[in-house]
């Protein structure tokens, strides 16, 4: 059944915009999780299809692929072109591009923690799973459903204000921005900035109120050591937008600073497991599958020393204090993710109050004058790298994507084991094993459309083996 | 503020599917009225419940997998609130509740359709589709005109 579905993925395109994700769990003689893996068997194929396209269009095109997080490709595309050009962009055109990410990092936050995440940590990990849904939320604590939407609502409608429109606007462009932002509109983004601040407070109060409920998942959500990846300003403060890439070790210690993303493959390495779609990047010096690392909000409040706004900076603080060494528990992304919400509306309202904020100059034109560019920004789930080469008429001739998904490959792969190991017994998977097997998925937040770079809806199969590969238990569900 | 919501939504990538993406856009690119608001999305969302609450009237677009390709219908919608795994996306019923719940209001809602014939990755609309579209445009104007005079009756 495995094989034949692998080959209608690979034959089929009906398959292909179907696509799925899937967990096996193996069990040894004594019926305990003996190895786990996460096959991610959705076709990966931007990359090939932007072959011979003009390079003008990869920032439109490159958004296609997720309907979640369109903002980071196209940011992370157009500095790709902008290298292509050589260009330095104008400074309100780099201003007005950082809100548009922190937009967008504070809708995707927001439907990860609320949409997605939250049932669990209001409900329990063992609730009757249809009532873990936004909807149980609502019938239980009415305000965070609430702020959750609202939240949601208030980034998507920044996202339009500066866009045009909600999904894959394509106002981001090679060499800046093709719009500037009215008066009318940076306005109505501020207004909005004292309520949803409140949120994100209150948001992160609560959850620091009830994550002493989930010290056992804590214990075994992804909690090992591996090293931390993520891009920091010049000062080692927080940025989604540009700076040197930052690596730290699970001791918290920094082990390489200020690498120029532009030189990513001189550091990181892509192994590809002939089990999935999704390869396996790891950090070259340390090897495979030594040079395991994470990235996302977890990694990137590892990888910082500050945020550089007041109330994230409290915050950071107070999180450094989790741990001695660097926050290893990956039930910690909720909490990294709540922070970096706040950060976002502090940063936004002091860029939008910035007085170049409204110039019209928005937008550096020039011809290709280099034969190769890279982009890399921070995404919400983590690094993104978009690297292109174009031909002497600017067509597209070879293009790689790394996507944060991909980057925690590994790292989901050995949570999912460890949690397994933990939590699953027998031959059966209740429900509480498996919404524990998911929610460390959840964590990741990983985005399958985007780590393959493939369309369509990914349905979740997690299967239960016998030491003879027999199939014990499966079940399906919806994504 | 609008008094009339129209939510056309699909993905205009998977050829039927994309009929009320498409609608939605053409209605919103002649639309020229402050009393109506147009909004295109590839599904409808939970943030979606407040321009909801915020309508007296609520128009849906969409194509269904279910029935005989071609097939035209136009229902009156009530809020349900039928257990959701998952919340990325919601029925317009869901939805309808979901403004309820939230907002304390659920404006009258329809959901025009036409029976989809062909899902595949593609941008245009199968001839079973195209061939009832006029009839959707019509009876959609007629709701519109309906609603902003004050009389919605039964369609």
């Amino acid at each position: 059944m495995e094989e034949a579905t692998r080959k209608t993925i690979v034959i089929d395109p009906v398959t292909r915009i179907e696509g799925h994700a899937k967990i096996t769990l193996h069990l040894n003689e004594d019926g305990r999780v003996e190895d786990a893996r996460f096959h991610v068997t959705q076709f990966r194929g931007f990359e090939k299809f932007c072959e011979g396209r003009p390079f003008s269009e990869m920032p439109a095109l490159m958004a296609r692929i997720c309907g979640i997080c369109p903002v980071s490709h196209l940011i992370a595309s157009a500095k790709a072109c902008d290298a292509l050009l050589a260009v330095r962009i104008p400074p309100t055109a780099d201003k007005l591009r950082r809100i548009f990410g922190l937009a967008q990092v504070v809708q995707s936050h927001a439907l990860s923690f609320f949409y997605l995440s939250s049932p669990d940590l209001l409900l329990g990990m063992d609730a009757d799973p249809a009532k873990t849904s936004l909807f149980g939320v609502l019938a239980e604590k009415q305000e965070l459903a609430r702020d959750g939407i609202r939240l949601r609502q208030f980034g998507q409608q920044i996202i339009e204000r500066l866009g045009g429109k909600r999904i894959h606007p394509a106002w981001v462009v090679p060499g800046g921005v093709s719009e500037p932002l009215s008066q009318l509109n940076r306005d109505a983004i501020l207004a909005g900035i004292p309520e949803v601040l409140k949120i994100a407070e209150r948001t992160l109060e609560w959850f620091k109120s009830v994550v002493e409920r989930f010290r056992e998942e804590v214990a075994t959500f992804g909690n090992f050591p591996t090293l931390f990846l993520g891009i920091v300003k010049k000062d080692g403060g927080l940025t989604f937008y540009d700076g040197g890439i930052r690596i730290v070790n699970a001791a918290g210690d920094v082990v390489a600073n200020g690498l120029d993303p532009a030189d990513y493959q001189q550091y990181i390495g892509e192994k590809v497991e002939s089990w999935t779609y999704l390869k396996s990047p790891y950090y070259m010096p340390t090897g495979y599958p030594e040079g395991i690392y994470r990235v996302g909000p977890l990694a990137r409040m590892n990888v910082a020393d500050r945020c550089g706004t007041p109330r994230a900076d409290q915050e950071l603080a107070e999180f450094h204090e989790l741990q001695r060494t660097a926050v290893l528990s990956s039930f910690h992304y909720h909490h990294a993710r709540l922070i970096e919400i706040l950060y976002c509306v502090e940063r936004m309202e002091q860029l939008l109050n910035d007085p170049e904020i409204l110039s019209k100059h928005v937008r550096a034109f020039a011809r290709p004058n280099s034969p190769e560019g890279v982009g890399c920004c921070e995404a919400p789930r983590g690094t993104l790298f978009h690297h292109y080469k174009i031909d002497e008429q600017g067509l597209i001739r070879w293009a790689n994507l790394i996507i944060a998904t991909g980057h925690n490959n590994m790292a989901m792969n050995r949570g999912i084991l460890q949690v397994a190991k933990h939590f699953v017994r027998g031959e059966r998977l209740t429900p509480g094993m498996l919404n524990r097997v998911e929610a460390l998925i959840r964590a990741y937040d990983p985005c399958l459309s985007c780590s393959t770079h493939a369309w369509g809806e990914m349905p979740l199969v997690v299967e239960l083996h016998s030491p003879s590969g027999e199939i014990l238990d499966e079940v399906r569900r919806p994504c | 503020m609008a008094r009339v919501l129209v939510l056309g939504y699909g993905n205009p990538l998977l050829c039927d599917d994309g009929l009320g993406w498409q609608v939605a856009v053409q209605l919103f690119r002649a639309n020229a009225s402050p009393d109506v608001e147009v909004l295109p999305c590839h599904q409808l969302t939970p943030e979606l419940a407040e321009p909801v609450s915020r309508a007296e009237v609520v128009l849906f677009v969409d194509c269904r997998r279910d029935g005989n390709p071609g097939e035209f219908y136009c229902e009156e919608l009530c809020p349900e609130s039928a257990p959701v795994a998952f919340t990325h996306h919601l029925s317009p019923t869901a939805l309808l509740d979901l403004s309820s719940e939230l907002y304390g209001a659920c404006p009258k809602a329809y959901l025009v359709s036409i029976c989809g014939e062909s899902f595949e990755t593609g941008e245009a609309l199968s001839p079973a589709v195209e061939r009832r579209l006029p009839e959707l445009k019509a009876r959609l104007h007629h709701l519109i005109t309906d609603a902003l005079a004050g009389s919605m009756a039964a369609h």
